[in-house]
């Protein structure tokens, strides 16, 4: 399939290729990288139900490591959205990008960040959520986990910004959210290893170091079913745990 | 035919693994576990009873013991079937039947190798074979008598690595491998000769080098008498058990209709199906 919509592509036509995440990318990656990402062709990617979407059926349909894959081949633009007005703006940009992107849809349920459409997306940018205090750490999110950022942000009265687009992330906004803030925080239904948590420690560590909380999958496969709710739990991804793991890095007591 | 007498005699007389009631359990947790699926299962029911009752050998009754056979389910969506039987095993407790898809539970819509029982991590297809092509090579080269036994859907054979599986087989003369497709004319998304044709599949397995037999897959004799007649038969060459399954089959209002891919249970369609089923559940 994707090795067709890189045939497709070099006769003029502009395929978007859609399947779960677990199969595009992952399933797919070597065709991804040498029939589309090499030469470079003008195919959208979509991974659909990424993250924990498929709480229920297991490894081969859950996808925690996509965006770490995606992001580290060359010509690859990697998005991901918070919610439906992202979403828009992400096929916007997809589809005028001209270039190999994976669009990854995690899950879409969990409420809105934004009130209402978005401006048209610009090359790496971080869209900020909310405003805080400047003496604690900011909260940078990707996907479904933006929801939780928002809430937590709330609660402890943080900065918070959302990340749709991952490669390329822009030094300057993520270098400006570390100077304003003390310390960052990221958080992605993804492993902690290669994703936006990765990407952030990849440009601070070289452009402005700060202390860095990665809050996302650590090294390792969900070990039983249940709803996505129950496996954020497992993973300590869910409002409370996530709110119980910010503050400690604050250093405050629970609220 | 010694043997085969001697398993009909088996199958008469040995009341395990009966298909009404292992169908009865897989409806049971598709229905407390509110999921899909069931047509899936329901055409390898057969298929599986056989296998558990006359083929594999598991010492001990040990579902990790070294000297098991193998069975990879490579259709990881069936694998409420053969939840069922490892249920009848012993292997799984009633409270994992009652309790499937609850937050913390062990078994999952898909084959997890975790699982005691379930060889391979399947769901995402084409995998489960070429495990099984490599399971059964190892144990060829150990001069183990094992064997392997690896259940495919013929949806599934749309993927690549299972030819490519088939290849190495034959070029490697794996004869301790079955393959046994699971051919009830459906996928996901609608009938295999719609979605992708396999043309003259015995004729294609053949030609790629393995034992091949066509049985009626809901038939327990016919599949067991294929199943001795392919290991007796075509020594140096891997086999292929090509079953005419129905998807949803057992209860009728689900044979063939392949809404039931993707359908749930209410407790209506639970009831009425559970009654099509008969007492023998």
């Amino acid at each position: 399939m994707v090795g067709m919509a890189a045939g497709l592509a070099r006769v003029g036509f502009r395929p978007f290729v859609y399947g779960l995440a677990a199969f595009v990318p992952i399933r797919t990656i070597e065709q991804i990288k040498l029939d589309i990402a090499h030469d470079d062709l003008p195919v959208v990617l979509l991974g659909d139900g990424a993250g924990f979407v498929y709480s229920h059926l297991g490894t081969s349909h859950q996808s925690t490591e996509d965006i770490a894959c995606t992001r580290s081949i060359p010509n690859m633009t990697v998005l991901s959205p918070a919610d439906r007005f992202e979403m828009e703006s992400c096929m916007n940009y997809a589809y005028s990008a001209k270039q190999p992107v994976y669009l990854r849809m995690g899950k879409s349920d969990r409420g809105d960040v934004h009130t209402g459409p978005i401006d048209a997306l610009k090359s790496g940018q971080l869209i900020k959520l909310r405003d805080g205090r400047t003496d604690r750490p900011g909260l940078i999110a990707t996907g479904a986990m933006a929801v939780t950022a928002l809430r937590v942000a709330e609660e402890l009265n943080l900065m918070a910004w959302s990340a749709p687009m991952l490669k390329p992330l822009d030094s300057k906004d993520v270098c400006s959210a570390a100077s304003i803030t003390k310390g960052l925080v990221t958080l992605e239904e993804h492993s902690i290893l290669g994703g936006l948590g990765g990407a952030v420690a990849e440009i601070i560590s070289q452009d402005h170091p700060t202390r860095l909380l990665r809050l996302g999958v650590e090294d390792r496969f969900s070990s039983h079913c249940g709803s996505h709710a129950y496996l954020l739990h497992e993973h300590g991804l869910d409002d409370n745990s996530v709110l119980r793991r910010v503050s400690e890095f604050c250093g405050l007591s629970l609220p | 035919m010694t043997k085969k007498m001697r398993n009909s005699t088996l199958l008469n007389s040995d009341h395990r693994f009966l298909p009404a009631r292992m169908r009865r359990t897989v409806l049971d947790m598709a229905y407390s576990g509110s999921t899909v699926h069931i047509g899936c299962a329901f055409s390898i029911v057969e298929i599986l009873t056989v296998l558990y009752r006359n083929h594999l050998r598991y010492p001990d009754n040990n579902p990790m013991a070294d000297g098991r056979d193998y069975l990879v389910l490579s259709k990881g969506h069936g694998v409420m079937a053969q939840y069922a039987c490892m249920h009848e095993l012993g292997w799984l407790t009633d409270e994992q039947i009652k309790g499937y898809f609850e937050d913390g539970s062990d078994l999952k819509g898909l084959s997890d190798s975790r699982v005691p029982g379930l060889e391979v991590t399947s769901g995402s297809l084409g995998h489960g074979f070429s495990v099984g092509v490599g399971i059964a090579l190892g144990l060829m080269s150990k001069k183990a008598e094992q064997k392997v036994f690896c259940l495919v859907g013929d949806g599934e054979l749309n993927e690549g690595p299972i030819w490519e599986g088939a290849l190495v087989a034959a070029h490697h003369k794996i004869d301790n491998l079955m393959m046994i497709v699971d051919k009830n004319g459906f996928q996901a998304m609608g009938p295999t000769d719609d979605v992708l044709a396999l043309g003259d599949l015995a004729s294609k397995l053949r030609s790629f080098g393995f034992e091949t037999l066509e049985v009626d897959g809901h038939d327990e004799d016919e599949l067991d008498s294929a199943i001795h007649r392919l290991w007796a038969t075509g020594v140096g060459k891997p086999k292929a058990l090509i079953a005419t399954t129905v998807k949803g089959k057992g209860v009728p209002f689900m044979e063939s209709d392949n809404s039931w891919h993707y359908t749930r249970l209410n407790s209506q369609t639970y009831a009425d199906a559970i009654a099509a089923l008969g007492a023998a559940a």
